[in-house]
């Protein structure tokens, strides 16, 4: 009995041994690793497919659920909205609607819907499904729970005809043409008892592409709607290969096994420079990084929250501290130059809104002065190097920051250390997103990494500052930003919602940038850029929006997987919004086709070395056996 | 076995018997050169940890002060090149040491003390404080130790401290097994009978007797534990949980960093392989130094 | 995890101590209500862990968004976040026994499907890991314990403790570097590989050899070094001289005495050693980006995904504790002096 088992034993040895070992020649034998996969992906006849190597999750696919930007981003290209954001401008544009018109009282909204729109089942899209989608989410809870604060305002919503929808809302919404609400086909919709439930794939669509495959922490895949009504995307698939660490989706990339990436950092963008095979994109973002200042936070209605140190109250205090920040260090070093330097809240992608202090306005990155200024403030130092309070108590304050994040992770040290030398004790405290959120929502913070991603109107981002923006009594609800309530403020805040000349209101928007500015509740320290890459001897390029300059994933729309074009499959489109068409722009180089031999090559390489391992292996059991038997 | 009036005092005599007995085990220690290496080893490493404020500029670990430029290959100037602020990966890696072997010592300190005591009171006792403890020791030993570290790191505020008390806490229950054993051992013996029979309540009977005879072990498990403290410490620390503070580096934090910062796509061994060795030098130095100590115990595992 | 380079006596102290006549049954009883009592504290861990994490989901779900306070508090409802503490807990208690571990926040669907996805990838990680370490180490420790002293065993136990003193995601971050193009860094299975059976095992199997030789090299050392000194201290016992004298070949010796004998507590010691290899799938699945469930309790810890941790935690736990009853019971079945007695 204990010689069977002890010769099982042996045998399993070999079995799993062999098993792992040999695994790995047949793949490489078979299909010579990454590089070959690919190309006989893109050059097969049963179909083009553009792998994106992605480094966030997907929440849930259903539209009415889904809230992250990958899921968002995703559904996108699933359903259609009304409207969408043009690819030159990003403004409002038709989609689902070919237009629209609004009453004279701006409370009634009627969207003609096109007519040519077919589900990707081929039924076709109407009114009545556009109805149904809002109808659902005004009448259950549920089905608000992504997208019900664009409805929270509205009072009805009908199809007159199957080609005619009018919304009626009780207050003029500026939102209403650029509602982002997937729109979905009733036939299936209306069949699903809960609708929280995870969809059933093929899911369908009337976007350019629709989903077919779901596997949660391993890919997305999409199919070429056909159907779709300004013509079918040049790629038959689309698969999102989700990629847990950004680093082996760019090795993904480097060796073929994904065809596009987003987003990178600068160090592997850098690392990227070079490879003859894979095109980098360093696009203009429209996110603006900000470290948070808590100004003594309170509630909506004036009541003290939080615990930010008192001491901040002081707007000197402040400006020392927005003084002591070098931005230009922090684009070199945080973002290796992939960024530019800190000027107004709007971002500078904004051009018309985006705005820079001049003239004795500049805060010019300068320690003397920070602590020139400290000194002056009545700040002293004590005995450590650390100043005082103006109650004698040293400055201690807390950096709040991102875990995890690229940018708060390496900008956090960079502004202890400057803190430091004017006489502010820094303690970096990363927490996950989720504590973060909440920290900044109570006030419960001193310093604070935050940042957000700007429209092309100014108007959202601008209402973060208002007074009305703060929590409510319960310190729940609402998102606040800096805490900021300055009544001037306010006062060209509405100003601006009601001004109707671009110029003008252009002018009031930098008006309260130069307020924010001078109130230091937030300092802005830098845009960073968008990079991106994709492998350019698979594909010719893709759309970019705005065009030329942006990017191609996490657009304002679908642009850049709707018009991604193969290699030799002639110019990439550019979408100029007159409506379905495309006009090209020849960006194809003459590149001849290279062969890729490199994966031939570590194929081999790969075998040969498993094949070593395999021979070394079963000579050193040869080796045991002889060496028991001798004796 | 009656004591005659003329000879030493029991605990003199007790104190004579130990001071033999530690040298005799130096000396078996001493035999063994993979220990006496690691002690070495280990000697030096904290030499240079202790003395880093000394023979370097703690300024070096400011971020605003770096003088090189991103993740530079190693130079004259920088023998092991830099990071992605541009600090010298040989000035972190040396600072590194100083938290994370103090972060190894107290945490396996709290860990072994937790263990002894509840090793020894659960053997001691016997019976039903015996079968509580027990029940907890197997519940904590099975359960995993990381996943409980993570969470607890979680809860609390990130620090060192909070790093050492998720080890301490979660890494205990082999020292109360092993030192419940040892002390079932002791306790069979007809000394500690004698003891009892001539009026020794439990702490006397503990103090005295069980707790000097389960040093030895417990100090080799001490020894063999700091090593798997110092891992665990660059484990937390490399999913994020470690002491944010720049100026406070560990082996975990520097890898969580070269990780983050992508070294391995930019090809920075520089930045990649120092901490690691370090930790593998003085996990494996440790290692050692327990190894040659359990066979100083153990006659049995004696080479030869 | 120190105590895997002390001899095994100690580390399997609590072997069972032999009982007599029926009390196989309740041997039997007494170590699955043991195992019961155990799962019992998990959940109440579990529970009081993670319940007491701060941080507001509901709130970071609509980061960026617009979002009304409303919209907020019906999410909240909806998850039950605005009772009190201890009604959460009877709630709790209540569906974790109708096998209902609640709702992801962050994925929108049942825990149990989330953990149900993610079990295989882990069973098949740790499972093909363990059973190559437990070969290798046992192979090695072997070879090594029977020759103590020689080139094998000086080079080999080196090794392994060299190996056993890296980091598991340090070792797998070298591995990453040195193999750049030859295997797949990340993930399970190609997106693209056609779904038949025989193309997707090969290419799983092509995904796993890295994170498997991880996983293994820094679990093998531990079976080995017990191997060995088990074998060690077996190899002084009186049996093996009047075997010898009996005129057996050394080579009989060790295979039919030794080796068998020193084989039990080692190979019982890998069912108690199933928590430390937990831990290193955590860092393995994390750096080789594997879908497994050491990634998904990583992945919820870092958004605060509450259920879903205490789903993880409940499962991760309750597979250890499982494993170690049925060690338990394993090793009176396998030990013949347990048996005997």
């Amino acid at each position: 009995m204990i010689i069977v088992r002890s010769r099982l034993l042996a045998l399993g040895v070999t079995l799993m041994a062999s098993a792992l070992v040999t695994a790995p020649v047949a793949v490489s034998a078979s299909a010579s690793p990454a590089p070959a996969r690919a190309a006989e992906a893109t050059s097969g006849q049963d179909g083009k497919v553009l792998r994106i190597g992605v480094s966030r999750e997907v929440d849930t696919l259903n539209p009415f659920m889904s809230i992250t930007l990958m899921g968002t981003s995703i559904l996108r290209s699933q359903f259609e909205f009304l409207t969408t954001y043009s690819q030159g401008s990003m403004t409002p544009e038709g989609a689902l609607a070919e237009k629209w018109e609004t009453s004279e009282d701006k409370l009634t909204w009627t969207y003609h819907i096109r007519k040519d729109v077919k589900w990707s089942d081929g039924k076709p899209v109407t009114a009545k499904d556009a109805a149904w989608t809002f109808q659902k989410m005004l009448d259950d809870e549920t089905a608000r729970t992504a997208n019900g604060s664009y409805i929270t305002q509205w009072e009805s919503v009908t199809a007159t005809d199957d080609w005619t929808l009018k919304i009626k809302t009780k207050v003029p919404q500026a939102t209403m043409d650029a509602l982002d609400i997937p729109i979905v086909p009733e036939h299936v919709w209306s069949k699903m008892s809960d609708i929280s439930a995870a969809p059933e794939f093929p899911m369908v669509g009337n976007g350019p592409y629709y989903i077919t495959e779901f596997k949660e922490a391993q890919f997305t895949k999409m199919k070429a709607n056909k159907n779709y009504w300004r013509g079918a995307p040049k790629v038959d698939e689309i698969h999102f290969v989700y990629y847990s660490n950004s680093d082996a989706a760019v090795s993904a990339l480097q060796s073929g096994e994904v065809d596009l990436i987003n987003p990178l950092t600068p160090t592997q963008y850098d690392a990227l420079q070079g490879e003859p095979d894979i095109q980098l994109n360093n696009a203009q973002n429209r996110r603006f990084n900000e470290l948070l200042i808590n100004p003594g936070a309170a509630t909506n209605d004036g009541t003290p929250i939080g615990n930010g140190n008192p001491a901040l109250k002081d707007v000197k205090l402040r400006q020392a501290i927005a003084q002591a920040i070098d931005t230009k260090t922090l684009v070199d070093k945080v973002w290796s130059g992939y960024a530019t330097e800190a000027a107004g809240y709007i971002p500078p992608m904004f051009k018309d809104f985006a705005w820079e202090p001049t003239g004795d306005q500049v805060r010019k990155f300068d320690l003397d002065a920070a602590n020139k200024a400290l000194d002056e403030a009545g700040y002293k130092k004590g005995q450590d190097g650390v100043r005082l309070d103006k109650q004698g108590k040293p400055l201690n304050l807390r950096l709040l920051t991102h875990a995890e994040r690229d940018i708060d992770e390496n900008a956090s040290p960079f502004i202890k250390g400057w803190l430091k030398e004017i006489g502010i004790e820094v303690t970096i405290e990363p927490k996950s997103d989720n504590q973060v959120n909440e920290e900044t929502t109570r006030g419960e913070y001193d310093l604070a990494i935050s940042g957000w991603s700007a429209n092309p109107d100014p108007d959202y981002v601008l209402s973060l500052q208002t007074c009305a923006n703060r929590p409510n009594a319960d310190g729940t609800g609402a998102t606040p930003d800096s805490f900021l309530c300055n009544e001037e403020y306010d006062e060209l805040y509405a100003k601006q919602l009601s001004e109707f000349d671009r110029s003008k209101r252009i002018d009031i928007v930098k008006q309260m940038q130069a307020l924010l500015y001078d109130e230091a509740t937030l300092v802005i320290f830098g845009y960073d850029n968008a990079l991106e890459a994709f492998r350019k001897d698979k594909f010719e390029g893709f759309p970019q929006q705005p065009t030329g300059s942006g990017v191609i994933m996490f657009q304002q729309s679908y642009w850049g997987l709707l018009g991604a074009t193969p290699k030799g499959e002639g110019p990439v489109p550019v979408y100029d919004g007159s409506q379905g068409t495309e006009s090209g722009e020849d960006t194809t180089d003459a590149a001849a086709e290279e062969s890729s031999n490199t994966g031939l090559i570590l194929g081999i390489v790969g075998g040969v070395l498993v094949v070593v391992l395999v021979v070394g292996l079963l000579v050193a059991r040869g080796r045991r056996k002889t060496a028991d038997d001798r004796e | 076995m009656t004591v005659p009036k003329n000879q030493p005092s029991p605990r003199a005599l007790a104190w004579r018997r130990r001071g033999a007995a530690f040298t005799a085990g130096w000396r078996e220690f001493a035999k063994q050169r993979a220990g006496l290496v690691g002690l070495g080893l280990l000697a030096v490493i904290v030499l240079l940890a202790i003395l880093a404020p000394v023979i370097t500029d703690r300024e070096g670990l400011d971020v605003t002060k770096a003088t090189g430029d991103r993740m530079e290959s190693p130079s004259w100037e920088f023998l092991l090149g830099t990071d992605r602020p541009g600090r010298s990966v040989l000035l972190l890696t040396l600072w590194s040491a100083r938290i994370s072997l103090t972060v190894g010592f107290v945490a396996t300190l709290l860990s072994v003390a937790i263990g002894t005591i509840i090793g020894i009171l659960a053997a001691h006792y016997g019976r039903w404080v015996s079968a509580g403890l027990m029940r907890i020791t197997d519940f904590f030993l099975v359960l995993p130790s990381l996943v409980l570290a993570i969470a607890l790191s979680t809860v609390l505020e990130r620090g060192i401290g909070t790093i050492i008390l998720a080890i301490g806490l979660t890494s205990w229950p082999s020292a109360a097994r092993l030192v419940r054993a040892q002390t079932l051992t002791i306790e069979a013996r007809p000394y500690i009978e004698r003891a009892r029979a001539l009026g020794g309540g439990h702490f006397h009977v503990i103090s005295k007797h069980v707790l000097p005879a389960v040093l030895p072990l417990v100090f080799v498990n001490t020894t063999l534990a700091v090593g798997s403290a110092i891992v665990a410490e660059s484990t937390l620390s490399f999913l994020g949980l470690g002491d944010p503070d720049p100026m406070r580096p560990s082996w975990g934090s520097m890898l969580r960093s070269a990780w983050l910062d992508s070294a391995i796509i930019a090809g920075a061994w520089w930045y990649l392989l120092p901490p690691g060795i370090a930790i593998g030098i003085v996990v494996l130095a440790f290692t050692m130094c327990g190894r040659a100590l359990e066979s100083v115990l153990n006659p049995r595992l004696r080479e030869g | 995890m120190s105590d895997i380079l002390t001899p095994t006596e100690e580390a399997l102290a609590e072997a069972p101590p032999p009982t007599r006549g029926g009390g196989a049954l309740r041997y039997v009883l007494t170590k699955i209500g043991g195992g019961l009592v155990s799962f019992a504290l998990v959940i109440v861990l579990g529970f009081l862990l993670f319940r007491a994490l701060p941080g507001d989901v509901v709130a970071t779900m609509f980061r960026g968004r617009p979002a009304t306070p409303e919209m907020i508090a019906n999410l909240k409802h909806q998850y039950g976040l605005d009772l009190p503490l201890w009604q959460q807990f009877v709630n709790y208690v209540g569906d974790l026994l109708r096998g209902d571990l609640g709702d992801s926040y962050v994925y929108r669907v049942p825990v149990w499907q989330k953990i149900e996805e993610r079990f295989w990838p882990t069973v098949l990680l740790v499972g093909v890991s363990t059973l190559i370490s437990v070969a290798l180490g046992l192979w090695m420790g072997t070879r090594s314990g029977w020759r103590r002293g020689s080139r094998f065993d000086r080079i080999s136990t080196g090794v392994a403790l060299a190996l056993w003193s890296t980091p598991t995601f340090w070792l797998g971050m070298l591995l990453l570097a040195a193999t750049t193009g030859l295997f797949p860094t990340a993930g399970i299975v190609y997106s693209d590989t056609p779904p038949d059976f025989f193309s997707q095992a090969l290419d799983i199997a092509h995904h796993m050899v890295l994170p498997t030789i991880t996983m293994v090299a820094v679990t093998y050392a531990q079976y080995q070094l017990v191997m060995r000194s088990s074998l060690i201290e077996e190899m002084g016992a009186d049996y093996l001289t009047t075997a010898r004298a009996k005129g057996l070949r050394d080579d009989e010796v060790r295979r039919k005495h030794a080796v068998p004998n020193a084989l039990l507590p080692t190979v019982t010691l890998v069912f108690l050693h199933l928590g430390f290899v937990i831990a290193g799938a955590i860092s393995v699945e994390t750096v080789f980006s594997w879908p497994g469930l050491g990634r998904l309790t990583y992945d919820a810890l870092r958004v605060g995904d509450l259920p879903l941790l205490q789903g993880t935690f409940v499962v991760l736990a309750g597979a250890v504790i499982v494993m170690n009853v049925f060690a338990d019971l394993l090793y009176r079945v396998l030990d013949p002096r347990v048996r005997a007695a």
